[in-house]
């Protein structure tokens, strides 16, 4: 195999283990092969670095833009939003306390398993993450209930929890959350105020909610800003 | 198909009778709704979008993930603008790989492989800025791929990106396809419609000499 043929696979990474072992020999022997392979990982930088700042520009450029859509499509979305504010303004008696869930909740991410390291695993751990991502949280939460029957940690009871949010069956949920020992205080404690506090406000329950949040805003935590805004919104 | 239809259908009723402003903007949302909502959902296409490049997926996955990624990132001594900067990386990251066809067999969906790059990143992050790590947080964060420095100020590396835009346009596909998305030459030969192998292997060659030139002069 000639040297250009050996470092064309060196760059398109199909170099067997022989070719490997050649590869790397040629590179501590020979002069003029080291140059170009130098030479030629050199450009492949110079090209990669340019079509990430050329990305970035554009990612950035998406950031300031924001504001300058079109405005018939703003026109669209607002006379959705008042569609919609119709809408349950006629079927639910309690406009306030659905507004302002609607408002604040967010789906939490999956932070605990990505799957991207053995991606073949089929683990419940890995499946019931798998179905939480997917938005399939009825699978979701069968998943998460029987890890946390057998194991008992915070992450499957916090996203079983989650899980019954999803699925709108906000008394289970709230029953979930009340298994939590909040006086532990680890990583999930400040989001499982946030949303056993949100579950509140969904079932009217405002002044419980408003302990919560008043615990979350009167120390440092990642909700602390968004809890104060939602004090203030209640009170 | 279905979906077609029902375009075509909101077309004809604009052009027929479309002068209520009311009217209008119900169709343009409907439309809308129609147009963009499927590609939220639909994993595999959504990946394929990806590797090509398409400029509305790329906007979706960013728009979509942006706030659960700031949300996630809060736990982090972190500023909001670090964090923007590092959420921008790791879409860019995620379009490399798109393009390198490294998504093809994903088998997780993309908002958790979107959230594994973002670890790895946020650990790789906190690790230059000389913060605390702390390892248990990251036990999984190991991934491919290659992280250069903006900042790195190096001439003739300047020199190589100012030159390498100054190539023609077929040079810069070529060496585009075979070192930025690392694809063998049997593909850029079929992608690019060569007949010949020989002349795909020569056409290389000589941009990459043509390229040594314009640094060396």
């Amino acid at each position: 195999m000639d040297h250009e043929e050996l470092i064309e696979k060196y760059f398109a990474k199909s170099l067997n283990a022989d070719e490997k072992s050649m590869f790397d020999q040629l590179m501590q022997t020979n002069d003029a092969f080291r140059e170009q392979v130098v030479y030629e990982k050199e450009v492949q930088k110079a090209i990669t670095m340019n079509e990430r700042q050329a990305l970035k520009k554009k990612l950035q450029s998406f950031e300031t833009k924001k504001p300058k859509r079109n405005y018939t499509v703003w026109y669209a979305a607002a006379s959705f939003a008042v569609m919609l504010g119709i809408g349950f303004w006629i079927f639910s008696n309690d406009v306030d306390t659905n507004a302002v869930y609607e408002e604040y909740y967010q789906s939490y991410p999956n932070v605990v398993a990505p799957t991207v390291r053995g991606e073949n695993s089929t683990d419940i751990k890995s499946e019931a993450f798998y179905s939480y991502d997917s938005g399939d949280y009825t699978k979701a939460l069968t998943l998460f209930s029987k890890l946390y029957d057998t194991e008992k940690e915070d992450y499957s009871l916090f996203y079983k929890s989650l899980s019954l949010m999803e699925l709108k069956r906000y008394d289970e949920a709230l029953t979930s959350f009340e298994q939590f020992d909040l006086q532990k205080n680890n990583g999930f404690t400040p989001y499982v105020k946030w949303y056993k506090a949100l579950t509140l406000v969904k079932l009217e329950q405002e002044e419980k909610a408003l302990v919560l949040l008043q615990e979350l805003a009167n120390s440092t935590n990642p909700m602390q800003k968004m809890a104060k805004e939602l004090v203030v919104e209640l009170e | 198909m279905v979906k077609q239809i029902v375009v075509v259908l909101a077309l004809v009723k604009w052009k027929s009778k479309g002068k209520h402003r009311f009217e209008k903007i119900f169709l343009i949302s409907f439309v809308y709704f129609l147009e963009i909502h499927p590609l939220m959902e639909n994993a595999p296409k959504l990946t394929e979008l990806l590797k090509a490049g398409n400029e509305k997926a790329i906007r979706t996955v960013y728009e979509e993930h942006r706030n659960g990624f700031l949300l996630f990132a809060k736990r982090y001594s972190l500023g909001d603008d670090e964090v923007l900067d590092i959420y921008q990386d790791v879409i860019i990251a995620l379009c490399e790989n798109a393009r390198k066809g490294k998504l093809d067999d994903l088998q997780s969906s993309v908002s958790t492989y979107l959230f594994s790059i973002g670890k790895f990143m946020i650990y790789h992050r906190l690790k230059k800025l000389g913060k605390q790590v702390a390892v248990n947080d990251f036990e999984q964060v190991e991934m491919e791929y290659e992280l250069y420095d903006e900042e790195e100020q190096n001439s003739k590396l300047t020199l190589v990106r100012n030159y390498f835009s100054q190539l023609g346009e077929q040079c810069k596909k070529v060496l585009t396809l075979f070192y930025y998305e690392e694809k063998k030459l049997d593909e850029i030969q079929e992608l690019l419609g060569y007949t010949n192998k020989d002349v795909l292997k020569s056409q290389k060659s000589r941009c990459l000499k043509q390229l040594k030139d314009l640094i060396n002069k």
